[in-house]
């Protein structure tokens, strides 16, 4: 919010510091200063006045009491000259309220003058970003800079029926505000109406039928109090905001209204003349109680951290007009009442903690004991498993944690959630999978890139019950090589300890291709797919070359996943190697075979080394051969040649037993 | 007559070999005292006293050895020279990945936390409104509901909902806070990294989700100028040890005392640059005393615990240390930028 130092000065005396001076001991012990902006004979501060203060610093007067407590300086509080006259205000109007007003002060002046304001007034409002129109707009507006009261002047004789009504509009009531625009109002909108139609959008913006121009006589001074939501909402309903519904929205203590309006009154008589009218309307809907605190002084020393004296939290507190009694150490402590921010001895310390200043408290280490508490498994793992990707090659990308209406319906995904009103369409919906993402990533970086290998540990969603949430770990790797990226990640699962990690052909409804895509498994418990993107999803995705991908869900990993490795004697005793060539059809698996194999060799298989694949010329047709090593081994003895030779045997027998496969001899 | 004594010999050798340049020359020398000179010394050895003997022979075999290894060291290097290789060519590299620069910048603020103690922990990215408002003081009018611009999950019958029941996109770390100390009674000294979301146009300086790092500690007595130590040296590890730290007040609904943190400018040392807006400190983070109703949202008795908490932009402290100057760059996957980390 813009402040003029011109007018800050005004309450003071003596000199204030310079400018950047002055932002920088604001900044320190009030707000952040976003810009000083010099003018021709004015200079404005430019105050981040954050929304707890709003009440009470919306107004210079509220700038100028920091100031004081900040620097020590007095400030004064302008006087207030009211010159009534002998007519009785009942005798021109009557007010009556129905709507969410807390409260509503009214006075008149009657015989102004109404031409242009003086200069002052002029530049002050220039300053502040409000253009002047005549002196008692221009006084209203005045006015509200100096105590943060919003205030708004009617011609007294432009009102119908000597009534004015604070009400809720009528469904497509319309009005004409002062600017000529036209709005159409609804029943959450409060409106200052006489008795036939509204005059004002109250606590936002006044009609033109009231207006008061040269020809105005009686200028009627109002100054409300409107429930914050409601004008905020209606302020957001018309796309209207102003600098009355700036601070309603925020709250303005009931108290002002009344010296507000004595305040433009006193202003109005010395400057465009006439006489107040005797008496004032003042409707308050409840007065509000005295806040109370009482705090120890230690209370400031334990949450600070710093010895201040008694007499010093005194100075402070007085200084910002918070009334203070003390008691020994004890303070008790009446809340001023515009200080709507503050009803905890925690909000009181932290007046005393700012004003001292945050800088003069010195670092201390804490007393801590020491905690034995560990970091989670989860994190580690997803430490651990980062590392490892990269050294196999992998590049870590972060991808947005959204997808759009054309990626759903390419993945066909399913069960999504969906965001109210975000941004961008772009952010429709939450990610069920890392894929589009890293998908994304290739399209991206193919142009530029022969070899690609990226990956991201993140959050997908669901709407699932159960899996709402669900950290995964996935990789895309172009162009294809189905093995290549198998291998790496069945290395990658080993290190991590992940036991007994097998593949099997995905489903057949998998999202990845179902010729060439595996789920993986550790024991029974399926972890996660690898297989390669389809060639439609390519196509619609933008992708050039084939791409295998794999995603592993991080969970089930945690849970499976042995924290200690534990040590397999090394056998003293050498390995008895066999070869072995057996023919099976082309869509048995390895898999099968392998199990086989080793159901039949027992504990004495110790390893098995598969050391070619083939099909093709001199194998018959529909049929494949695999070429294994077989590695024999006990951990007690030597094994005889005879014994390795009774292995093989029982091995190539289990094979030989299954209908089509055949053991080459 | 020739020099008999071993130890002498050795002397003239050494010079000798020292004085010349190729390899064809040191072979002949070596060659020169393995046939002559060493012969000399082995031929007179038998009309030595029986006393010296012993000694001339030893330093006789000594020498032997000394003129074998020097003959062999010349081959050597001769052999080098036909083996030649250009060190300078590449070597034969194998592909190594990269890790994001922002998991880096995480890991690094954790390494330098679990010094002093504190515990990562983490939490959900969809949650609800008690967490990330209710519970930390956002009170449902609160204007702070609308300063953040809240990416909320479209629900049948919201309006009926409680607020634990709405579901939103964390905006803010903190609403890890309540969760964990509900567990976890203080003492307790946490972080908490993780992604949050804001439903904001995009620029250079502003992403829809980004990262944080949430900081808390709750103890009895822990105070402002414990927060002051512990920040202060966190950032001297980050930065450099000559950072300077300082608070200036702010407001958020769940701290009170609340302050802003500001760093001084690394690059400038406080002389002002572009980097810090010529203003010598770069705005870093936010912090306070953790106001009593969020202790209270955890059942933590405020007469007897105080704490601390504190929470700021990873991304930004990461654009800081790298000079990296959009915020989109690290959402972009774009490989050109993730091979330079």
């Amino acid at each position: 919010m813009r402040f003029s130092y011109n007018f800050l000065q005004s309450f003071f005396r003596k000199k204030l510091p310079p400018p950047e001076e002055l932002a920088d001991k604001l900044m320190m012990h009030f707000f952040e200063v976003e810009e000083i902006e010099k003018l021709r004979g004015d200079t404005v501060i430019d105050i981040d006045v954050l929304p707890s203060r709003a009440a009470d610093c919306f107004s210079h007067i509220g700038i100028a009491r920091e100031i004081s407590a900040i620097t020590g300086m007095k400030y004064e509080k302008p006087q207030i000259r009211l010159k009534e006259g002998r007519r009785e205000i009942s005798d021109l109007i009557n007010v009556t309220v129905k709507a969410a007003c807390l409260r509503y002060t009214l006075r008149a002046v009657e015989g102004v003058k109404v031409k242009s304001s003086p200069p002052y007034i002029q530049k002050i409002l220039k300053s502040c970003g409000i253009k002047p129109i005549n002196n008692i707009v221009d006084i209203t507006n005045y006015v509200m800079l100096e105590t943060g009261q919003p205030l708004h002047a009617f011609d007294g004789e432009k009102i119908e029926g000597g009534k004015i009504v604070v009400r809720f509009a009528k469904k497509r009531e319309k009005i004409v505000t002062l600017d000529e625009k036209r709005y159409e109002l609804n029943d959450n909108i409060m409106v200052i109406a006489d008795e036939l139609s509204p005059l004002g959008i109250a606590g936002i913006k006044g009609g033109i039928v009231p207006e008061v121009d040269k020809s105005t006589n009686i200028v009627l001074l109002e100054a409300g109090n409107f429930d914050s939501k409601t004008i905020r909402k209606a302020s957001q309903h018309l796309k209207l905001r102003t600098d009355a519904s700036l601070r309603f929205e925020h709250g303005v203590p009931v108290e002002f209204t009344k010296e507000a309006v004595g305040r433009a009154v006193s202003l109005i008589t010395s400057i465009a003349g006439g006489k107040a009218l005797k008496g004032e309307v003042d409707y308050c809907q409840e007065k509000r109680k005295m806040k109370e605190v009482t705090f120890k002084a230690e209370e400031v020393r334990d949450i600070l951290g710093v010895e201040i004296s008694l007499k010093e939290i005194e100075r402070i507190l007085r200084s910002l007009e918070f009334k203070t009694k003390r008691n020994g150490n004890f303070f008790h402590i009446e809340v001023p009442y515009f200080r709507t921010d503050v009803s905890l001895k925690e909000d009181v310390i932290e007046e005393v903690g700012r004003i001292y200043g945050y800088a003069n408290i010195k670092p201390v280490v804490p007393k801590a004991e020491i905690t034995s508490q560990e970091e989670s498994l989860s994190l580690k793992m997803e430490s651990a498993c980062r590392k490892l990707l990269c050294s196999i090659g992998f590049t870590e990308t972060y991808n947005y944690s959204f997808i759009n209406d054309k990626v759903a319906s390419v993945f066909e995904y399913e069960n999504l959630i969906e965001m109210e009103k975000p941004v961008s369409l772009e952010y429709k919906y939450l990610r069920p999978s890392l894929l589009p993402g890293l998908i994304d990533n290739i399209r991206k970086n193919e142009k530029n890139f022969e070899d690609i290998k990226i990956f991201e540990i993140g959050k997908v969603f669901s709407s699932l019950e159960d899996e709402k949430e669900k950290k995964k770990i996935s990789g895309i790797s172009s162009p294809a090589d189905f093995y290549d990226l198998k291998g790496r990640i069945n290395a990658f699962l080993e290190k991590i300890l992940v036991p007994n990690v097998s593949y099997s052909p995905a489903p057949k409804d998998s999202f990845l291709d179902p010729y060439c895509s595996a789920e993986i498994f550790s024991g029974d418990d399926v972890i996660g797919v690898i297989g390669e993107i389809p060639p439609r999803v390519r196509k619609e995705m933008d992708i050039k070359k084939r791409t295998v991908f794999f995603e592993i869900d991080f969970a089930k990993i945690i849970l499976l996943a042995k924290s200690v490795k534990t040590y397999d004697p090394i056998s003293r005793f050498p390995f008895m190697t066999r070869d072995l060539a057996v023919l099976v059809p082309r869509k048995t698996t390895y898999k099968e075979v392998l199990r086989e194999v080793k159901n039949a060799g027992g504990v004495l298989l110790r390893k098995t080394e598969l050391f070619d694949v083939y099909e093709g010329e001199s194998i018959p047709e529909g049929k494949k051969n695999f070429a294994f090593r077989l590695f024999f081994q006990a951990k007690n003895k030597t094994l005889s040649s005879e014994e390795a030779n009774k292995l093989q045997e029982k091995i190539i027998k289990a094979l030989d037993d299954k209908s089509e496969w055949k053991v080459r001899k | 007559m020739k020099e008999q004594d071993p130890k002498l010999i050795k002397k003239r050798f050494l010079k000798e070999l020292k004085d010349v340049k190729t390899s064809e020359e040191k072979k002949k020398i070596c060659k020169k005292y393995l046939e002559e000179d060493l012969s000399s010394v082995f031929s007179s050895f038998k009309n030595l006293p029986a006393a010296e003997k012993a000694r001339v022979g030893r330093g006789a075999n000594e020498l032997k050895q000394l003129l074998l290894t020097k003959m062999e060291m010349v081959k050597e290097t001769e052999k080098e020279e036909t083996g030649w290789l250009d060190v300078t060519l590449p070597g034969k590299e194998p592909i190594l990945g990269n890790i994001h620069p922002l998991t880096q910048m995480q890991k690094k603020c954790e390494d330098i936390f679990s010094k002093m103690g504190f515990v990562t922990i983490e939490g959900p990215e969809l949650e609800n409104e008690w967490y990330n408002f209710d519970a930390l003081n956002v009170k449902e009018d609160h204007p702070a509901r609308e300063m953040q611009d809240t990416l909320f999950v479209k629900q049948k019958g919201r309006e009926g909902l409680t607020s634990k029941e709405k579901l939103l996109m964390r905006t803010q770390t903190s609403a890890v806070q309540v969760r964990y100390m509900e567990k976890n009674k203080p003492p307790l000294r946490v972080i908490v990294p993780g992604r949050v979301f804001r439903n904001e146009a995009t620029d250079n300086s502003h992403e829809i989700n980004f990262y944080q790092l949430e900081g808390l500690m709750v103890g009895e007595d822990v105070s402002v100028a414990n927060f002051k130590a512990i920040i202060g040296s966190f950032f001297q590890n980050l930065f450099a040890t000559d950072v300077e730290i300082r608070l200036r007040p702010s407001y958020f609904p769940f701290t009170e005392p609340s302050f802003e943190v500001d760093v001084s400018c690394s690059i400038c040392k406080k002389k002002g640059c572009s980097a810090c807006q010529r203003t010598g400190w770069i705005e870093v983070m936010g912090a306070g005393m953790v106001h009593p109703n969020v202790l209270q949202s955890a059942k933590i008795d405020t007469s007897k615990f105080t704490g601390f908490a504190f929470g700021g932009g990873v991304d930004r402290l990461a654009m800081i240390k790298h000079e990296i100057n959009d915020i989109r760059l690290f959402y972009g996957g774009d490989l050109r930028f993730l091979k330079q980390f």
